[in-house]
């Protein structure tokens, strides 16, 4: 079933925040911090107060209730007081009648701000013991002993940068007060129930007096999330000023000030076998956080959970520390430290693969995980399809057959090299904050046969509304087209996890299904006692009631009616809270996950070794969705994950200034577009596979892919290496100034 | 005051001409459906088509980024939006989007929609190959285009048996079912429009093209006066004349790529202008624009500097003077221009016999990007195959768009790997790149050598090849 808001989006007439037309809105605007540590000694907002068309300028001292919006730990004041941390921190909200006056006027703040010293370096952060939360270790077998054992022993250090979202619709919220101190906030927001809380929060007001509405997203991908300050801001000037305010981040100013996926660095070291076993690993972790703990903390356990990607490590060491630099608070992007976690183990595996002066897809195929193995945190697997989706990839494109002609194709070839590469996903579905686990759904059935399902998902093109709305229909025995998905609110839905870790739809579906078949019991009753019928050989499937499986003589707007008329209740809501999971984050031990996505790709690039530039050439993507609810939607989710992960690996930089701005505008930060996407890229779901553990048998699909981006790196890194071994393998991502450098600087 | 249709309304408004039509269909028309997502045109989602008038009594329907188009150079025109197209119930175009799944999070598909509805309109060509350079400017970052590009193939499937010739395109696609009925009585309609006299004051800024006027400085253009190259027909015309072409100073990138005398004579030049910004740019950018902004990396100086053009340049009093181009750029965004003065037109001479020309450029992205590095160069061998002239220009390597000087002790060599070689190494030794966001200065410098070298490869391989 295709997403049922397309029709919209075509015409048009899909409505964002910024659409919502509201006579007489006025426009926030933040003037922020332009030092990336300092003491304010002296803040001047008399000039910007008295420009034409400002109807307010706050600070700090107008913030009604918390001056707070850190999202885990309270280390994020909405706005600035005496210091400042990162180069973009709000100090000021700039309220004026248009957004052209409200911008004008910022600029007439002045902030007097002693500089002080600031890092930029997450390496230089950890040795100073600048860091957010502990260092988290994770010891499992003996790897001490293992590394004396093995054959090969591959180490080394490597990096990976930060990727912006650049979703389209920017952060953006409008706030609507309403009467007995309620306000009303239509919010591009992933995060409901935090957002909710974090607004009430800072206008000192019960939650009962907030309202949160969320229609869709123009993307996410993460990075509305955790961030609550363009949600906040304009809520505190509707809340004081009672009249309705508008905040919309303009392009650069999002790119400039809002959190990005977090840069890494790492410390590796892989021990293999003569026959190329994994037997130890250790991996230390640096990850580049900004100035506050936003979501990084739990970013940082994925990556920690992730480092042994599809292989067996029977011994390991992981440290990981959440490196507080002086710039924007990092956050989530899909993916969530999961691509960072498997980017260390493809890249040791690579190193190891040199070293033993083998095909590295052997040895990557040898150590894939299987059932029955533990993984470092004490899991014991089972329904591993890591293999089964690599045989089926190799049924498809023979790896073998491939990396012979990119051989050939190399022999023969000095100003153009091939490159290869393949890469196995093994991607843990659940969050790894164990609260936010669980998802509620309200169906109400009205009088007409219509249904309405709210849950606490948000759609953002993934799709998640139609997958709801086909859950609710199948469940209930309604037509779909019966069934209608509301918007995202809080007074229908209290405290929602945010939608993201790609639960959207296993949480929201399975309450969902919890609601519609307590209904559906209630209904089937009542519908074989209007018909005398023993209830067991009634059934309700696509509006049709039947007895016995032959049609009756009652509508499903029939049964509706009479149900109601009959009293018998027509709403119902449900709870779900996936089940048996744990964690113990003293021992590092549990079952953080209720299950695992895998999925294998193979990636093969043209790179050009006169210019430094490449060409995607090839993508073929084996993905395990298990029975999927949409082929439609999970193939374009497949599709836009594994090219944003191209992105990641490939051409999106970040360049920062040696005072900690972000110096990359719109003008330079570049992502994929149409050309740049390789003409074959054909993604094969894998048949026959099942999950008992969510939704109609299905699995998530939002994040794992992302990860096969980064067999483009990896691929042109092998293209690379082919030409030359006498410097060390440059950084992900792989840009072509980085590329070309490899290549042409002298060592 | 100015008047257009947009959509399917006359529009007369006393707006200031500065402002961007963006704004104006969002704010003034209140219509949500076109989005902004960058106002730098760089992601296409504020994609509108603009029909102008011909001479003939068509109407010519280009798509453009209407975030860095001012509507006073709209004045008479027809602007369609994603809500003028109503289809029964959906528009060809707008259907196959949904049938290939083409749209995710929805707010880069209207963008999309009118990308694909001006190819349909506008296109020479309607190949698969043409459609999706004509959504070269359309970043979509939920889909990983494979969708989209499928929707592109079967839309060209669809029209594979459309009328192309343009004077029958807009009834053939109103058959086809690419734009409503209306669209019809639209060219009659638009003569009909009442045209306000257009009095610029003395000081008032030259717009050609504005699409990066629009991103520098749309605060003050929007309290200034203005007035528009497009609105001078008289410049808009390209033409063999003798052995020079000559381009009007009005006539944009994307009408220069496409003229029948441009792909005769300089098909390369044709093919490598697709690597200058987008369709939805290159379809209101100007070359004579390009020029005189003077970023030491345009593409359009890079090129014509090599291909040895010169300017001509008049005064208001109509007072004429021709500047070779290579004379016209004096220091980092300074030229040999007046206040009041404008480029009119750019000749350029056709290859003498014996002449090769090549373009490389290396960008961060191949599409839609600034280069880090380009090059061209103009090669002339003689009837012993050695060099007779050579001209090399290089962007990206100091403050202007730079003719590489001296390079008279090459004449007489063999265009061969060792004077390949050499002059790679006088062309690098002649660069002074800077560290930006373009990239580092050794990277810079190194690859310029490095393009120099490809430039004679390529040349070596197109001439084995033929």
């Amino acid at each position: 079933m295709k997403n049922e808001d397309m029709n919209m989006h075509v015409r048009g007439a899909s409505r964002f925040v910024d659409d919502i037309p509201v006579p007489g809105c006025l426009h926030a605007v933040l003037f922020t911090s332009p030092v990336a540590r300092g003491s304010i000694r002296a803040l001047d907002i008399s000039k910007a107060a008295a420009a034409p068309g400002v109807v307010a300028v706050y600070t700090h001292r107008d913030v009604p209730g918390l001056n707070q919006v850190g999202h885990v730990l309270k280390d994020q004041p909405l706005l600035a007081i005496d210091s400042v941390e990162y180069i973009g921190q709000p100090i000021a909200i700039v309220v004026g009648d248009t957004q052209r006056n409200a911008q004008r006027a910022v600029k007439l703040i002045t902030a007097d701000i002693e500089k002080l010293e600031a890092v930029f370096d997450p390496r230089e952060a950890a040795a100073k013991g600048l860091i957010h939360g502990a260092k988290r270790v994770l010891v499992n077998g003996d790897p001490d002993a293992a590394f004396a054992k093995c054959k090969y022993v591959a180490q080394g250090w490597l990096s990976s940068g930060p990727q912006e979202h650049f979703y389209f619709e920017t952060q953006r919220a409008l706030a609507e007060p309403g009467e007995h101190d309620t306000i009303k906030v239509h919010a591009s927001s992933q995060s409901p129930g935090a957002f909710h809380r974090h607004i009430a929060e800072v206008l000192g007001i019960p939650m009962h007096k907030v309202e949160l509405d969320i229609r869709r997203l123009g993307g996410g991908f993460g990075g509305k999330e955790s961030t609550a300050v363009w949600m906040a801001a304009p809520a505190m000037a509707a809340f004081i000023l009672k009249r309705p305010v508008k905040l919309v981040l303009d392009r650069n100013e999002d790119i400039a000030t809002s959190g990005k996926r977090h840069a890494y660095e790492y410390d590796y070291k892989i021990g293999l076998d003569a026959d190329g076993r994994i037997l130890a690993y250790e991996i230390d972790l640096f990850q580049h956080a900004g100035a506050c703990a936003d979501i990084s903390l739990a970013v940082l356990g994925r990556s920690f959970l992730h480092v042994t990607g599809s292989y067996n490590v029977p011994n390991i060491r992981i440290t990981a520390v959440s490196c507080r630099t002086n710039i924007p608070p990092n956050n989530a992007f899909r993916g969530f430290g999961v691509p960072q976690g498997t980017f260390s183990i493809e890249a040791a595996l690579e190193r190891a693969a040199e070293l033993m002066g083998k095909d590295v897809e052997a040895i990557k195929r040898r150590n894939l995980l299987r059932d029955g193995d533990v993984l470092p945190y004490g899991v014991k697997l089972e329904g591993v399809n890591a293999e089964r989706c690599w045989e089926a990839l190799d049924k498809k494109v023979n790896i073998a057959a491939r990396r012979a002609a990119v051989a050939e194709y190399n022999k023969t070839h000095t100003s153009t090299k091939r490159g290869l590469s393949v890469v196995p996903v093994c991607f843990g579905i659940s969050f790894a904050q164990m609260a936010l686990n669980q998802a509620t759904a309200l169906v109400n059935i009205y009088v007409d046969g219509s249904v309405s399902v709210s849950t606490g998902a948000v759609e953002m093109g993934q799709g998640v509304n139609t997958k709801i709305r086909l859950v609710a229909a199948r469940t209930l025995g309604a037509a779909v087209d019966r069934v209608r998905v509301d918007t995202t609110n809080t007074s229908r839905i209290p405290n929602a996890s945010p939608t993201s870790a790609s639960t959207g739809a296993d949480l929201n579906g399975m309450a969902t299904k919890f609601a519609c078949e307590k209904l559906y019991a209630r209904l089937r009753a009542f519908a074989a006692k209007q018909l005398e019928a023993d209830p067991a050989t009634v059934a309700i499937r696509d509006g049709v009631i039947s007895v016995c499986g032959k049609p009756a003589d009652l509508t499903w707007e029939k049964l509706a009616a009479a149900a109601q008329w009959a009293r018998v209740d027509m709403s119902e809501h449900a709870f779900y809270a996936t089940p048996n999971l744990h964690y113990d984050n003293q021992a590092e031990r549990g079952r953080p996950f209720a299950y695992y996505s895998y999925g294998t790709s193979l990636t093969e690039v043209l790179v050009d070794c006169v210019r430094g530039t490449y060409t995607i050439e090839a993508l073929d993507v084996v993905q395990d969705v298990g029975e999927s609810l949409s082929a439609e939607i999970d193939l374009g989710q497949i599709q836009g994950a594994v090219v944003q992960g191209i992105g990641w690996a490939t051409m999106e930089q970040i360049r920062y200034g040696a005072d900690g701005r972000v110096l990359t505008g719109v003008n330079a930060y570049k992502v994929p577009d149409i050309k740049f996407v390789p003409q074959r890229f054909d993604v094969t779901l894998l048949k026959d596979s099942s999950n008992p553990y969510a939704i109609c048998n299905s699995k998530a699909i939002g994040e794992p892919p992302f990860i096969h981006g980064l067999g483009a790196y990896f691929a042109i890194l092998g293209a690379l290496r082919g030409v030359r071994k006498d410097k060390p393998a440059p950084g992900l991502p792989l840009t072509p100034e980085k590329v070309f450098m490899y290549l042409h600087e002298p060592v | 005051m100015l008047s257009f249709i947009l959509n399917q309304r006359v529009v007369r408004t006393d707006e200031r001409p500065g402002m961007v039509l963006l704004e104006y269909i969002r704010g003034v028309a209140c219509l949500s459906g076109t989005k902004e997502a960058c106002r730098e045109g760089e992601c296409g989602a504020c994609t509108v088509l603009v029909g102008r008038p011909r001479p003939d009594g068509g109407v010519d329907y280009r798509a453009c980024a209407s975030c860095l188009l001012p509507i006073g150079d709209v004045d008479g025109c027809h602007i369609v939006t994603v809500e003028g197209l109503i289809g029964e119930p959906l528009t060809l175009v707008q259907r196959l989007i949904v049938e290939n799944n083409a749209s995710q999070c929805g707010f880069c598909t209207p963008g999309i929609v009118l990308s694909l509805t001006g190819f349909c309109l506008g296109s020479p060509a309607l190949s698969y190959e043409e459609a999706v350079n004509a959504l070269d400017g359309n970043i979509c970052r939920c889909t990983g285009y494979v969708a989209i590009r499928n929707a592109a193939r079967a839309l060209c499937e669809k029209l594979a048996k459309a009328d192309t010739d343009p004077a029958l395109r807009l009834a053939s696609m109103t058959a086809s079912g690419v734009v409503p009925e209306y669209f019809r009585a639209i060219p009659a309609q638009l003569a009909r429009l009442h045209a306000d006299p257009r009095p610029a004051g003395k000081d008032a800024v030259l717009v050609a093209g504005g699409t990066d006027l629009f991103v520098q400085r749309p605060d003050q253009l929007l309290e200034s006066d203005l007035c528009f190259l497009s609105d001078r027909r008289d410049l808009d015309y390209v033409h063999v004349d003798g052995d020079v072409l000559r381009a009007g100073g009005a006539v944009t990138i994307e009408e220069f790529r496409r003229s029948a005398v441009v792909r005769r004579y300089f098909p390369d030049v044709a093919r490598d202008l697709l690597r200058h910004s987008s369709t939805i740019l290159r379809n209101k950018a100007t070359l004579t624009g390009n020029i005189v902004n003077a970023s030491p990396i345009g593409d359009a100086a890079i090129i014509l500097l090599a291909l040895d053009a010169r300017l001509v340049i008049v005064n208001a009093g109509g007072a004429r003077r021709e500047v070779p181009l290579s004379k016209f750029f004096l220091g980092y965004k300074k030229k040999n221009i007046a206040c009041g003065e404008i480029v009119s037109e750019i000749i350029i001479p056709l290859l003498p016999a014996g002449s090769r020309y090549h373009f490389e450029k290396v960008s961060n992205r191949a599409t839609l990007d600034i280069a880090a590095v380009n090059t061209a160069l103009r090669l002339t061998t003689g009837p012993d195959g050695t060099i007779t002239d050579i001209r090399v220009s290089a962007g990206g390597v100091g403050p202007v768009p730079m003719l590489i000087a001296g390079l008279e002790k090459f004449h007489g060599r063999k265009p061969d790997a060792a004077t390949a070689e050499a002059l790679g190494q006088a062309v690098e030794a002649a660069a002074r790149p800077i560290d930006d966001i373009r990239g580092s200065a050794a990277y810079k410098k190194l690859l310029l050598g490095q393009l120099v070298r490809a430039h004679f490869a390529s040349l070596a391989a197109a001439g084995a090849a033929a």
